[in-house]
């Protein structure tokens, strides 16, 4: 169905939406000037256009040739260059205040990206979930599988390791104060982490990343202890 | 030995144009292949064509040594499919002119594009109408390759 990758993105905007909702009536978003949700949203569309336009131009396609191609995103989006892209982005958007934007978002964040994660039960009748075979009791069969093999469902996995990261930050926002930037960088962290974690499991097309994603994973932790070192109050 | 000619798919193309295949010459080819195959139908009009090009390329040079990959053309002309061929990358593919889209019928797939996942010998094992991702692609190959 044309249209399952349209229904995961309306996931993602939804969970979003409904983390910020509710911890905004908790107050806990009330220090950022900027609307939270604009600016996540915003940073989530723009990343995806990066992304979209690095997949099409690595694979030889001219975006300004080809304008309507950027649009079949199915295509493929390059991971890497959307992190960057929506990283960028937020950072522009949030550059007055970015560690309060970013502590904000975080929970916010992680549990869109969980969403998008499990969007997979809707893509390829929910075979886009699978990866790698596996003889673990919880392993899933593809449809129509002539070998029988069972396999890791391994965007599920990712999802449930982000699902674990938003609520903790989300728990941490509410009980504890917390130095400023800190709950943002431990959102980058555990991102890139969780995709570190199961990229041994995935089947892909062409050169794995696993390098950037430990960047990412680095970069998270440097910033979680420079944040802890540099401890200002994000309340 | 003549009946035999016949049935080889393209038989009679011009120079620098695809080779024309029917439904029964497509399933020959299947039945011979001792590689398993992935028949992707495209069409130089299709916009998700282009889109899963580089992906289906790059699957062909990951599995080049494993895997046949076949592509048909429907519902097109000979000199925008070659267009289409070069501009992606794709000659790397065998590919075959079926301009009535008879071949996908027959295999039991529906629109453009479509990916049908082959064993050696002939068995279709998976068929996916409309445009493939990266993890469904990587998937049917993966079940190809196994045992």
């Amino acid at each position: 169905m044309e249209f399952s990758l349209l229904a995961a993105a309306l996931g993602v905007a939804l969970a979003v939406y409904v983390v910020l909702y509710v911890e905004g009536r908790r107050g806990n978003a009330a220090n950022c000037t900027r609307d939270v949700w604009d600016a996540t949203l915003t940073a989530a569309l723009g990343g995806l256009l990066v992304g979209r336009l690095a997949a099409m131009v690595l694979a030889g396609t001219n975006p300004l040739t080809h304008p309507a191609d950027i649009l079949a995103v199915r295509g493929g989006v390059d991971t890497v260059w959307a992190s960057a892209g929506a990283l960028g982005a937020f950072t522009w958007l949030g550059r007055r205040e970015l560690a309060a934007l970013a502590d904000a978002a975080a929970g916010a964040a992680l549990a869109g990206l969980a969403a998008w994660h499990a969007g997979c039960l809707v893509r390829a009748g929910g075979d886009a979930c699978l990866g790698t075979p596996s003889g673990l009791p919880w392993a899933l069969r593809p449809d129509d599988a002539p070998t029988g093999l069972a396999r890791h469902p391994v965007e599920l996995y990712a999802a449930l390791l982000l699902i674990v990261a938003a609520a903790a930050v989300i728990a941490w926002r509410r009980r504890r104060r917390s130095p400023a930037g800190l709950l943002g960088a431990a959102a980058l962290a555990s991102a890139a982490g969780a995709r570190l974690a199961t990229e041994p499991l995935r089947l892909t097309i062409g050169a794995s990343q696993p390098g950037w994603y430990a960047v990412g994973t680095v970069a998270g932790i440097a910033a979680m202890a420079w944040a802890w070192r540099h401890a200002r109050c994000s309340r | 030995m003549l009946l035999a000619a016949c049935a080889q798919p393209g038989s009679g193309a011009a120079p620098g144009e695809l080779p024309a295949i029917d439904p029964a010459a497509m399933r020959g080819l299947l039945a011979a292949s001792d590689r398993p195959v992935v028949v992707n139908v495209w069409g130089s009009w299709c916009v998700p064509c282009r889109s899963e090009a580089p992906l289906l390329r790059a699957a062909h040079r990951q599995h080049e040594d494993d895997v046949r990959f076949v592509g048909v053309a429907v519902r097109d002309a000979q000199g925008p499919a070659q267009e289409f061929i070069d501009e992606f990358g794709l000659g790397g593919f065998e590919h075959y002119f079926d301009r009535a889209a008879r071949v996908p019928a027959d295999l039991g797939g529906r629109g453009v594009p479509i990916t049908f996942f082959v064993r050696a010998g002939g068995d279709e094992i998976r068929v996916h109408n409309g445009i493939i991702d990266e993890q469904t692609l990587a998937l049917g190959i993966d079940e190809l390759l196994r045992p």
